[in-house]
């Protein structure tokens, strides 16, 4: 427990109690209650829905062949598929022409399958370059 | 067990109960639910964390500046807002693959036995729940925010600004708690047998952010626009050559009669102009970004008469600042503030053309305010009222 912990864990603690505060002050007299709920929402759609998820995908993936370039892959698909689900589900049309104006889900369609690509492009290559590899590791003066 | 801090997170007493209970004998099968792997993941997570608050802290200061910093806030550099508030959504966008990594490799927590030791446990339990709802709500409120979508019972701004003081102080509560495996990570450059492991981990992270980024970061860096695939705004191929967030119609503005339409200045010898009157002003160009608080910005060739002219007209006195009104009806926004270091500067500019052209209605047709270093919002359209404000 050093001195320098201490401070650090009492600015952060001074910095939480402001935020608080900001909360109070600063919006109308129902807000916090929304947010405390809207905080719990986040955390359970966490821990109780996309947690699970992914760890059951993950439980498959490790049994499989190629497992660290599928786990980069399913990652990144993962990500990009979350950041575009904003724009896919929002209700409504865009408010004016110059918003969301691209053709998201041929996109979305096409960053998979360049990541998709990639990682098999990655994979090809380190398999050939281990065939490669082989003979000399077996070779004389090794 | 040591007490390096660096020993697996699932103690055994976890696992021989459920092997009791007849479960699999490992529940969490692939490795890297360790405190090596949650501060390999923790340090970039965190600094995103910080690049987020301090550019959302400009963010801030731009837009209620207050008396004390309003007089204080630079000028210069142009393309200062644009920066931050392009990095600040950039930056949100990369939280998305930090903050899941982070909270997977971690997960295993959740279920340590027994649920609350002591009162300090379960305050640490606490500040943790604090903070991972505060970054993922902080992360989801502003994806969803910036595809203009506002699906929540509250208004974002405030939220977003108390919850992010409330996030940094979790994040740096959280470093403090965690302080001695940090320290063990730095110093622990030991036998480490998940090594492969981890680095491939850290690859696949870094391949998702750098995906995220290159999907998302065109709608600010120039360079990219080509490959901006996934992001609310593509700035090029938009009306004028530059995207709109409100419409006219949206503001409550219709058509503006260039032959009756006045801008009238008030001040100690107050003055009205008409369209044709501000033309035969000596006109100045400004080549000067438009950055959005969404994250899209985009640089634009504005001309028209420069805001200190018009108040050297009226009689201002040095020093004065000024007060903008608009003619929308609806939306916030109808009024901005131009402290005296804006209103002196020569590339501060009443806007008549955009890219060459007369502005559109959309862009704020007759006249509107274009200022370097500052919030889109504050770039006033349909501009009706200058006031020599003090």
């Amino acid at each position: 427990m050093t001195p320098l912990r201490w401070t650090l864990g009492l600015l952060g603690v001074a910095a939480m109690l402001a935020g608080a505060r900001l909360l109070v002050a600063g919006t109308p007299p129902g807000t916090p209650l929304d947010v405390a709920l809207w905080l719990a929402g986040a955390v359970m759609a966490h821990d109780l829905l996309l947690a699970p998820l992914v760890l059951l995908v993950g439980a498959v993936v490790w049994r499989l062949p190629e497992r660290r370039a599928l786990r980069g892959a399913l990652l990144t698909i993962g990500c990009v598929a979350l950041i575009t689900l904003p724009i896919l589900l929002r209700p409504g049309p865009p408010r004016n022409a110059t918003v969301l104006r691209l053709d998201y889900p041929l996109n979305l369609l096409g960053v998979v399958a360049a990541v998709l690509l990639a990682a098999s492009a990655l994979v090809g290559v380190r398999r050939a370059r281990r065939r490669g590899d082989a003979p000399n590791a077996t070779g004389p003066g090794t | 067990m040591n007490d390096t801090g660096l020993t697996r997170f699932s103690p055994p007493r976890w696992s021989r109960r459920l092997r009791r209970a007849g479960a699999p004998t490992n529940w969490f099968p692939t490795r890297l639910h360790d405190p090596r792997t949650a501060v390999a993941v923790g340090r970039w997570l965190g600094a995103g964390v910080l690049v987020c608050f301090l550019t959302g802290l400009v963010s801030h200061g731009l837009q209620s500046p207050g008396d004390w910093l309003a007089t204080r806030l630079p000028t210069r550099p142009v393309w200062g807002y644009r920066l931050t508030q392009g990095l600040h959504v950039i930056t949100g966008f990369a939280l998305v693959p930090l903050l899941l990594v982070k909270l997977w490799v971690v997960y295993p927590r959740l279920f340590v036995l027994p649920p609350v030791r002591s009162l300090r446990h379960a305050l640490e339990r606490f500040s943790v729940a604090v903070l991972v709802g505060a970054a993922l709500l902080q992360v989801f409120l502003g994806l969803v925010n910036i595809v203009q979508w506002y699906p929540w019972p509250f208004s974002f701004r405030p939220v977003h600004w108390a919850l992010a003081w409330v996030l940094l102080g979790a994040t740096l509560l959280h470093v403090a708690v965690q302080a001695p495996a940090i320290a063990a990570y730095w110093r622990g450059k030991g036998r480490d047998p998940d090594g492969p492991e981890r680095r491939s981990l850290l690859l696949g992270l870094g391949a998702a952010v750098g995906t995220v980024t290159l999907v998302t970061a065109g709608q600010t860096v120039a360079p990219l626009r080509r490959v901006t695939l996934l992001a609310p705004r593509r700035p090029d191929g938009s009306a004028q050559g530059l995207p709109i967030n409100r419409t006219a119609a949206e503001a409550g503005v219709r058509e503006v009669s260039p032959e009756t339409w006045r801008l009238r200045l008030a001040g100690p010898r107050a003055h009205e102009l008409s369209l044709a009157e501000l033309r035969r002003l000596p006109q100045h160009g400004a080549r000067l970004p438009i950055a959005c608080v969404e994250g899209w910005s985009a640089t634009a060739d504005w001309s028209g008469v420069r805001v200190r002219d018009l108040l050297e007209l009226v009689g201002a006195p040095p020093g004065a600042s000024a007060r903008v009104v608009s003619l929308q009806r609806r939306g916030g926004y109808r009024v901005s503030e131009l402290p005296p270091q804006f209103v002196r500067d020569p590339l501060t500019l009443l806007a008549l053309r955009l890219n060459g052209q007369v502005l559109s209605l959309d862009h704020g047709f007759p006249a509107r305010i274009i200022a370097p270093n500052r919030p889109g919002v504050l770039q006033t359209k349909w501009v009706t009222t200058i006031e020599v404000s003090a």
